[in-house]
């Protein structure tokens, strides 16, 4: 079941580096949170109750619906149609598949008994493939899509270590709301009312 | 003792941000550096002491806990003329000061953190104390910078968490996950080199943008073009230097081991690319606090490429921090100034500054001539380290090019400061009532204190700089 679960993360990451609608978006990201939900609720149940009900809380909650919802509301007032960037349809499925392979190579020849290679390569490959979203696109909400995607490889990096470290799973939690609330809830809505559109081309006031 | 001091923090900032009496809130952050000055005495009292395994006192810590406290509370004082003069309304000041307490208790936090994750979350925490700090003029720029610092600041973050991880897995094999400084460097020599050098380069690269260094180093510029004078002092000195006190503590944790040498050579390639783009950037540039800025990127630079060089070069290191940071932060305080004069930030528009501004203009004289470290600022002393460093390890072809790349952002400091200060140029309206001696004097005493240091290097300042460093190899 779990090889299954991240799997499919895999293949999402795929479709999130394909996706042109802010729609599609919204989608992926609350079905990666569900994912990383179940992934979660699989690998840590040796960890203590209090610990294991945070993690699955934030998962299911923050990522699973928080986030989609918070972007819903944004879209519902703005008008997002494409967004596309430099590399498009299935030129990004071909660079973001070239990365996931690499990013298994990787994991496998680490030689690391300790190291889970599954949730590395996905933890690697999602890092890598948030990193390439936001390179190529220049909308700002794709920008954030691409914050919570790298948010995400992070995650399952902390899961790759095992379930010894779940202060640092928390931590890991702890990063994602701390900053995608502060990045999103405050300073999204200010940039809203300032540039009319969210390209991030708009914003170049600042310069030598 | 720490603990209850970031519990104040916490309830202190939150208090502060509702008080809509703009004097009350004043009060409430000088109250603030009482707390911390008294933490910085208890810490010196108690150094060498760990606390419940989080927190530990250290020479390291202790002297750039000093320089928190001289610039964040002249950087308050300075922000209650800011705050008359512009007619802060009393909501924006109230944020920024819960800002400025929040911000300098995050600080606090790296200095004495003794654990690599509690660490990372003080550092995270910064990047939320100077987002609220950079937003504060609420126009089109400072949103700009602000949206950009945060987004920029939380991707090196989770790229330093990522790091930070990678200790864990090498841990792992050792069957122990002790991530205090301590535990983790006595272990270190036992484990897989391979996770170390991931970890010291994702960690350089994530805190980059907290020291102002290549590669993350564009919105560090930007947040302190756009924030206030006071802010950019702050982030030009107190936040560069936790952020090479984060750096350091990994460096220390791995100096045990096999990688030294490469790390070395990283952070060699890491400070001479710094000092490139400085360069590079401080000849095209006409914005004076941007001037300023990448200024502060080129001695982030010089500090990273004398740490590598080992030996000699940590004392420089650590000694150039010192005075850069009261050095740079006087310039930017007296940048507040010029912009209340002038109206502007460009240096087109700016002339004849000693003569409308005689104090401020001897600010900016005594500060050019410390910031291109000519004698006797404390700066020249530290740079001739660095040089015999580069020398002593036979790299004296690296020291022909750094000291090119020096001689040029010379040249770009030289023709706009001086431009500033002596030519006379078709300026708009000027209101020199905009000048504040107190102000000025605050800065010249700064400035004072970096010639007397190189002057005559107080033994004390160098028998402390001496014990941070002994952990460190030879």
């Amino acid at each position: 079941m779990e090889d299954f679960i991240i799997i499919i993360f895999i293949i999402s990451l795929i479709y999130l580096a394909k996706a042109e609608m802010i729609r599609s978006y919204v989608g992926l990201l609350a079905f990666q949170g569900l994912l990383l939900f179940f992934t979660a609720y699989y690998k840590l149940q040796e960890i203590d109750v209090v610990h294991l009900s945070f993690i699955l809380i934030e998962t299911l909650i923050f990522k699973a619906l928080f986030v989609p919802v918070f972007f819903l509301r944004i879209i519902k007032s703005k008008n997002h149609r494409n967004n596309t960037g430099p590399v498009k349809g299935y030129y990004s499925v071909l660079i973001s598949s070239i990365i996931i392979a690499i990013s298994f190579m990787v994991a496998h020849n680490m030689h690391d008994e300790h190291l889970q290679v599954k949730y590395f390569t996905a933890a690697i490959a999602s890092i890598f493939v948030g990193l390439f979203i936001a390179i190529n696109h220049k909308d700002i909400l794709t920008h954030l899509t691409s914050y919570l995607v790298i948010e995400n490889g992070i995650f399952l990096l902390s899961l790759a270590l095992g379930s010894e470290m779940p202060m640092f799973v928390n931590a890991a939690i702890l990063l994602d709301i701390f900053t995608s609330v502060l990045i999103m809830g405050i300073f999204f809505n200010r940039l809203k009312d300032y540039f009319q559109n969210t390209e991030i081309g708009t914003l170049s006031n600042l310069k030598d | 003792m720490i603990e209850i001091f970031l519990v104040i923090t916490i309830i202190l900032a939150a208090g502060t941000a509702f008080v809509r009496n703009i004097n009350i809130s004043h009060i409430m952050v000088f109250g603030y550096f009482i707390f911390l000055a008294g933490l910085g005495v208890y810490m010196a009292e108690h150094v060498g002491e760990t606390f419940s395994e989080y927190f530990l006192s250290d020479y390291m810590g202790l002297i750039f806990m000093a320089v928190l406290i001289v610039i964040s509370f002249s950087s308050a004082l300075h922000y209650i003329t800011f705050a008359k003069k512009r007619e802060v309304r009393p909501a924006e000041a109230a944020l920024h000061n819960a800002g400025t307490i929040f911000f300098t208790g995050a600080m606090t936090g790296v200095l004495f953190a003794a654990h690599f994750g509690v660490l990372w979350a003080f550092v995270e925490a910064t990047t939320i104390g100077a987002s609220i700090l950079i937003y504060h003029n609420r126009n089109h720029e400072s949103l700009e910078a602000t949206w950009k610092y945060l987004f920029v600041c939380s991707i090196g973050v989770a790229i330093a968490f990522a790091g930070i991880l990678f200790l864990g897995l090498a841990s792992q094999e050792k069957g122990s996950i002790d991530f205090t400084y301590a535990g983790f460097k006595a272990i270190a020599p036992t484990l897989y080199p391979g996770w170390l050098k991931a970890c010291f380069l994702l960690v350089v690269t994530g805190f980059s943008v907290k020291m102002g260094l290549v590669p993350l180093f564009n919105v560090d510029i930007d947040a302190k073009d756009a924030a206030p004078s006071q802010v950019g002092a702050s982030l030009s000195s107190v936040l560069m230097n936790a952020g090479f006190v984060a750096i350091y503590r990994f460096y220390e944790a791995f100096s045990g081991t096999s990688i030294l040498p490469w790390m070395n050579t990283f952070l060699l390639i890491t400070g001479v690319a710094s000092l490139f783009f400085a360069a590079v950037y401080a000849l095209r540039v006409r914005n004076i606090k941007r001037l300023f800025a990448y200024s502060s990127m080129e001695h982030a630079g010089l500090v990273i490429i004398a740490f590598a060089c080992g030996g000699i070069g940590y004392f420089a290191a650590i000694l150039h921090l010192i005075m850069h940071s009261l050095t740079k932060s006087s310039l930017f305080f007296q940048v507040s100034q010029m912009h209340r004069i002038y109206n502007t930030k460009l240096d087109e528009g700016i002339g004849s500054y000693l003569k409308i501004n005689p104090i401020g203009g001897l600010v900016i004289l005594l500060g050019f001539l410390s910031i291109i470290a000519l004698p006797p600022s404390g700066l020249f002393i530290s740079e001739l380290m660095m040089v015999q460093a580069l020398i002593t390890n036979n790299l004296w072809w690296l020291a022909v090019i750094i000291i090119g790349l020096v001689l040029v952002i010379i040249y770009g400091l030289a023709t706009r400061m001086l431009g500033i200060l002596f030519i006379n140029k078709p300026n708009g309206n000027i209101y020199e009532k905009g000048a504040t001696v107190w102000e000025s004097v605050i800065q010249l005493a700064l400035i004072l204190l970096v010639f007397y240091i190189g002057l005559l290097r107080p033994q004390v300042i160098v028998d402390t700089i001496n014990l941070a460093i002994k952990t460190l190899p030879i």
